[in-house]
């Protein structure tokens, strides 16, 4: 993407540099309207955008959470200004401010919030998804390798917004199962 | 009579008082326009020292410059002073001064409210500027997301002082556009038909019609959130049937116009100047023309796309993402006719014409990378980064301040007569370029490091201190070269070397009138037959100085003008404005008491305001007028149109039509927050939906009928000769009865503290009292000005302007009467 | 004011069947999702798409109706000019709402 926008930038700025060579030089098509305003303006903007378009759409598609045996399901929730994750295999296990996945399965965060809008982000595994009062709003995360990842928040919410961060561990599978049964 | 008597007769009609007084009494645009400017251009110094503070404190990690609270006042108050009290003021000052001239006419369609509107934003401005001094500013953050500013997260005034500083600034806003809707359709040179406006016209009108459609959803958030800060209405409260989403989506259906409202009228300039600079006309002109209204209205269909991290279904999010990769032709449609204009000219490097470049390689940068954020996926990544910041700061400096930045440049002239003496311009746009990008294509990076905005502080492990102090420096670099820009134009003013009355060669009417601008715009009015008049006809200023255009007489010594027909542009109607008066700043002052009443909760003001602002209402549509017939007037050519008294579309009309679409669209937004709330908010149904009683809903009906009819008989009575009192009558029965209806609903609605629904309910009623009542006092105005003898068969306009009200009235009560009943009669 | 209303009706419609297609999406979610349609299809998605078929027929008639001689402009620029936005509703129409055909209606 970086790229095709880098060249589209050369492009415009090739052309803005080339209107002030010295008058009369140029060939007289080159000032009408068929090629500024429906060449360059409608039809080549709009294949391009096209392309992008179908290409978000296709890589958004794959990012839909599908439903599958395997998700396992973590419950978020954010106040102002820490989080608490609840794990849905025991309605009496939760975290604070570290949120604990198995390596290399796919997991759901069920995200919400107690008092005002944050969002939950996790820059390595996933983009970010808002925490809003009344609303459950779904995240699919997956790590491939074990460890440690940083989380914030990426919502303003007053005075401890500078510090409203989270971690993220994500076991082996061996030790997952010993979280599992609350040894950690 | 010779041109410099005329000049003499002419200026003695049109100046203001003399001294600073005139400040206070003047309703002439070319005074307001720069009163707006130099307000502005204070802002945007305010706003600039704001983003100097939010620099330093970033410069450094840990930085004990300013603690949160403090650092949270700042970047609320930058955004919020440089998008509400800069840009959109700058806009309107810019377009006041210049709209008249362009079209040829002598001064805008409503003078008094174009100082009503500057009054309005200087008060509403000082209100924010005294939270900000006193360290009570508002500090949510510019978009202002409930629940943090609801009053249990955000209990102090701060919040308030935005809520209501900004709406009451926003009057100016709705003012502003009314008037140059009505301005650029009716108030032109005779001739100049629609396809021969000069661009920036048609880019104003576009820009009118979205500040009309634009602005209000906002308003009603403002109004809402209000409601619920100081009477506990749980509007954006999901324990009681509130939403917070509510807040994001009418934030957004004004936000994301926003953009384009700041940015086309810039647009507007770069088609108006680029040409000049390059001695041609502007290559496809009906392009630009149609890309223009189509980023408008397509701007409307994107505001989704700032809550891509809401949790909206993908589905959902594919609409709002191809609406805005859509957006993006119109746009390239614009950039490429402008580049196609320069290959089919001969473009010179002057001064305007380097801010110009500026823009393209700063707006093109900004518009890429729209176009990646666009993509959702991307955008899960960047939003609320730096990223974003530096985004939007790409699209609107390089789509708003270059551009603004080259008309200056390019206008300066017009408005002081002088041409450049140092050359200090070339200096301050090679700084202010290089200061610009240092800063945000550092601010760029740190964003794609992670770097979230509206922090206040980060730590040295974090990785950005170097990226930061580069993008600090250049920030500095930046605001040194507006100094340098601030500095030329205030010698400018000072230094007098006078400039040749048209120094760019341009085509368009402004550069016909007197210099340094008189008053009048016009000794006399042109008649003109291409987008170009002053290359069809050089000795065009000469001619129209010695009156051989129309209304070259100045026989009635008072100010006139001429409206036209929209389409063809030939004459309709003889305008007669109002001269210098002390009433728009005297109703802005009570305007202002009625939001301050609001503000620091002294309700037993707030009615006090509210009869004050009645009475001068009626005092200012009282001013207007005539008690004779006056018939068809010369206005030169062997020409004869009627004034605006003996029509039966007066200019008031006009500005009702517009005016009422505006508040439409707040209605509009009303029933959209009562559906959203209904299907999307967890709360609800409600505990108990309000059951109607069969007399409540005849009443309704008959008062709606009768408010209409009534009219109707009356203005057929007036136009067969007869009188109209008996029909006015019934309306006034109607509409009281109405005020009736209303305020029953308004008794017997629940507590509107225990749920969203019925504080729904409640505004719903209120917005219909409020019509109701506005249409029996114009009712009975109407009969007041029948007796006074202001009303004839000739003299026909206000019945025709309060027809317009009460037909509005009608539709209200036909929608506010099933949305309020008809869920109790359902379920 | 007729000429103002030829060159916006086009684009105004569309932002009025796109947000209407946005409402009835979430609606249709809401309400439904797993309504039975027919084999392969569900029952929200084809409501999404006749709604899409709609629009696009609508923008289409307009576009013959501001073609014709009896509801278009006269001759020259109002003319070109509500053409193309005429042209602008029509693509915008399918261009926005062609989601309904390709992306999963209720899923996030």
């Amino acid at each position: 993407m970086l790229i095709a926008f880098g060249a589209i930038f050369a492009l415009v700025m090739m052309l803005l540099a080339l209107a002030f060579r010295p008058a009369g030089t140029g060939p007289t098509w080159a000032a009408g309207e068929k090629l500024w305003i429906i060449g360059l303006g409608l039809v080549f903007p709009a294949l391009i955008l096209l392309c992008l378009l179908a290409y978000g759409l296709w890589i958004g598609e794959r990012l839909v959470p599908r439903s599958g045996a395997e998700v396992m399901r973590i419950e978020a929730e954010a106040r102002k200004w820490s989080w608490r994750f609840s794990y849905d295999h025991d309605a009496r296990r939760s975290t604070e401010n570290v949120l604990h996945i198995p390596a290399g399965r796919p997991v759901d965060i069920a995200i919400t919030t107690a008092d005002v809008i944050h969002s939950f982000w996790v820059p390595r595994l996933a983009g970010k998804l808002d925490a809003i009062p009344g609303h459950v709003n779904v995240l699919r995360i997956e790590a491939d390798a074990p460890g440690t990842y940083a989380g914030v928040s990426a919502e303003f919410s007053g005075r401890g917004y500078d510090n409203h961060r989270f971690s993220v561990i994500a076991h082996e599978a061996e030790d997952w199962q010993r979280f599992l049964e609350g040894e950690q | 009579m010779n041109a410099l008597a005329r000049h003499r007769r002419l200026t003695a009609i049109w100046s203001s008082e003399p001294g600073w007084k005139g400040w206070l009494s003047t309703v002439n645009h070319s005074d307001v326009g720069r009163m707006f400017i130099v307000t502005a251009a204070f802002y945007f110094l305010v706003g600039g020292l704001l983003a100097m503070l939010i620099r330093a404190q970033l410069a450094t990690p840990h930085s004990a410059f300013a603690g949160p609270e403090i650092y949270s006042q700042i970047f609320t108050m930058h955004g919020t002073i440089m998008m509400f009290l800069f840009a959109i003021p700058m806009i309107e000052g810019l377009a006041i001064y210049l709209l008249p001239k362009m079209l040829g006419a002598r001064d805008l369609a409503y003078p008094r409210l174009t100082a009503y509107g500057y009054w309005c934003y200087f008060f509403g401005g000082a209100m924010l500027l005294i939270s900000l001094v006193f360290g009570i500013a508002p500090d949510g953050g510019w978009f202002m997301y409930p629940p943090l500013t609801g009053r249990i997260h955000s209990p102090g005034i701060n919040t308030d002082f935005w809520l209501i500083g900004i709406t009451f600034v926003e009057i100016s806003a709705i003012c502003a556009a009314v008037e140059f809707t009505v301005s650029i359709l009716k108030y032109r040179a005779p001739g100049m038909t629609l396809g021969k406006m000069p661009v920036f016209a048609w880019y104003m009108l576009v820009v009118s019609l979205m500040i009309l459609t634009g602005f209000p959803p906002l308003i009603l958030g403002s109004i809402l959130l209000e409601l619920e800060r100081a009477f506990g209405m749980p509007f954006f409260q999901v324990e009681l049937g509130g939403d917070s989403l509510l807040w994001q989506h009418l934030f957004w259906l004004f936000g994301h116009p926003e953009v384009y409202i700041i940015f086309l009228p810039a647009a507007g300039m770069v088609s108006t100047i680029l040409p000049v600079m390059a001695s041609t006309t502007l290559l496809g002109y009906r392009w630009v023309v149609a890309a223009a209204v189509a980023l408008a209205i397509l701007s409307f269909g994107l505001w989704v796309h700032h809550m891509f991290t809401t949790g909206i279904p993908h589905m959902g999010l594919a609409f709002f993402s191809a609406a805005s990769t859509l957006v993006a032709v119109p746009t390239a449609i614009q950039v490429f006719a402008w580049i196609g204009t320069m290959w089919k000219g001969t473009p010179r490097l002057r001064l305007p014409m380097l801010h110009i470049l500026g823009f393209f390689v700063t707006f093109v940068i900004g518009g890429l990378t729209g176009v990646m954020v666009a993509v959702v996926p991307f955008d899960w990544q960047v939003h609320d980064t730096a990223f974003a910041t530096a985004h939007l700061h790409y699209v609107l400096f390089g789509g708003f301040v270059f551009p603004v930045l080259a008309g200056i440049y390019y206008w300066l002239p017009l408005v002081t007569g002088n041409r450049r003496f140092f050359r200090l311009g070339e200096v301050a746009f090679a700084l202010i370029f290089t200061g610009f990008h240092v800063t945000f294509l550092a601010m760029h990076w740190v964003g794609l490091m992670g770097q979230r905005r509206r922090i206040s502080t980060y730590a040295p492990e974090d990785g950005w201190t170097v990226i930061n102090l580069i993008s600090s420096i250049g920030g500095f670099v930046l605001a040194f070269g507006l100094a340098v820009v601030l500095i030329e134009v205030v010698l400018n003013l000072v230094v007098r070397h006078p400039a040749p009355r048209n120094p760019w060669n341009s085509g368009t009417l402004e550069w016909a009138i007197p210099r340094p601008s008189a008053a009048y715009n016009f000794a006399s009015l042109p008649r003109v037959s291409s987008r170009e008049p002053l290359w069809d006809e050089p000795g065009l200023p000469a001619r129209l100085a010695r009156g051989e255009g129309y209304l070259g007489e100045a026989a009635s010594g008072r100010r006139e003008t001429l409206m036209v027909d929209s389409a063809t542009g030939e004459p309709e109607q003889l305008v007669i404005y109002p001269a210098n008066t002390r009433l728009p700043i005297a109703l802005a002052a009570v305007t202002g008491l009625f939001f301050v009443s609001l503000l620091v909760k002294v309700y037993l003001i707030t009615p006090i305001a509210i009869a004050a602002v009645a009475a001068l209402g009626w005092r200012w549509a009282w001013q207007l007028g005539s008690k004779q017939d006056l018939g068809d007037r010369l206005i030169g050519h062997g020409v004869a149109v009627p004034t605006i008294a003996e029509v039966s579309r007066p200019p008031g009309w006009w500005g009702s039509m517009f005016l009422l679409v505006a508040n439409a669209t707040l209605f509009g937004s009303l029933l959209f927050g009562y559906a959203f709330l209904w299907t999307i908010a967890p709360g609800w149904p409600p505990p108990a939906f309000i059951a109607p009683s069969l007399p409540t809903l005849l009443a309704a009906a008959g008062g709606a009928v009768l408010a209409v009819a009534g009219l109707a008989i009356a203005g057929r009575s007036n136009q067969n000769g007869g009188t109209p009192v008996p029909g006015l009558w019934m309306a006034v029965a109607g509409a009281l009865g109405l005020v009736a209806v209303f305020s029953m609903m308004l008794w017997a609605a629940p507590p509107a503290t225990g749920h969203a629904y019925n504080a729904t309910i409640l505004v719903l009623g209120a917005y219909g009292l409020v019509h109701a009542a506005l249409t029996s006092l114009m009712l009975i105005f109407l009969l007041a000005r029948h007796r006074a003898g202001y009303m004839s068969q000739r003299r026909r306009g206000e019945l025709a302007i309060v027809t317009v009200w009460s037909v509005y009235l009608f539709g209200v009560t036909g929608l506010v009467v099933p949305a309020v009943y008809l869920p109790g009669l359902v379920t | 004011m007729k000429d103002l209303l030829r060159i916006v009706v086009s684009p105004v419609v569309w932002l009025a069947s796109f947000s209407a297609v946005y409402a009835l999406h979430g609606l249709v979610c809401q309400l439904d999702p797993g309504a039975p349609g027919l084999p392969g299809v569900s029952g929200s998605r084809i409501t999404l798409i006749v709604a899409f078929v709609l629009a696009v027929l609508v923008q289409t008639g307009l576009l013959v109706l501001l073609s014709s001689s009896r509801f278009g402009a006269d001759p020259g620029f109002t003319r070109s000019v509500s053409l193309m936005s005429g042209w602008v509703g029509l693509v915008a129409t399918v261009w926005t709402l062609f989601p309904t055909l390709v992306t999963s209606p209720c899923g996030w």
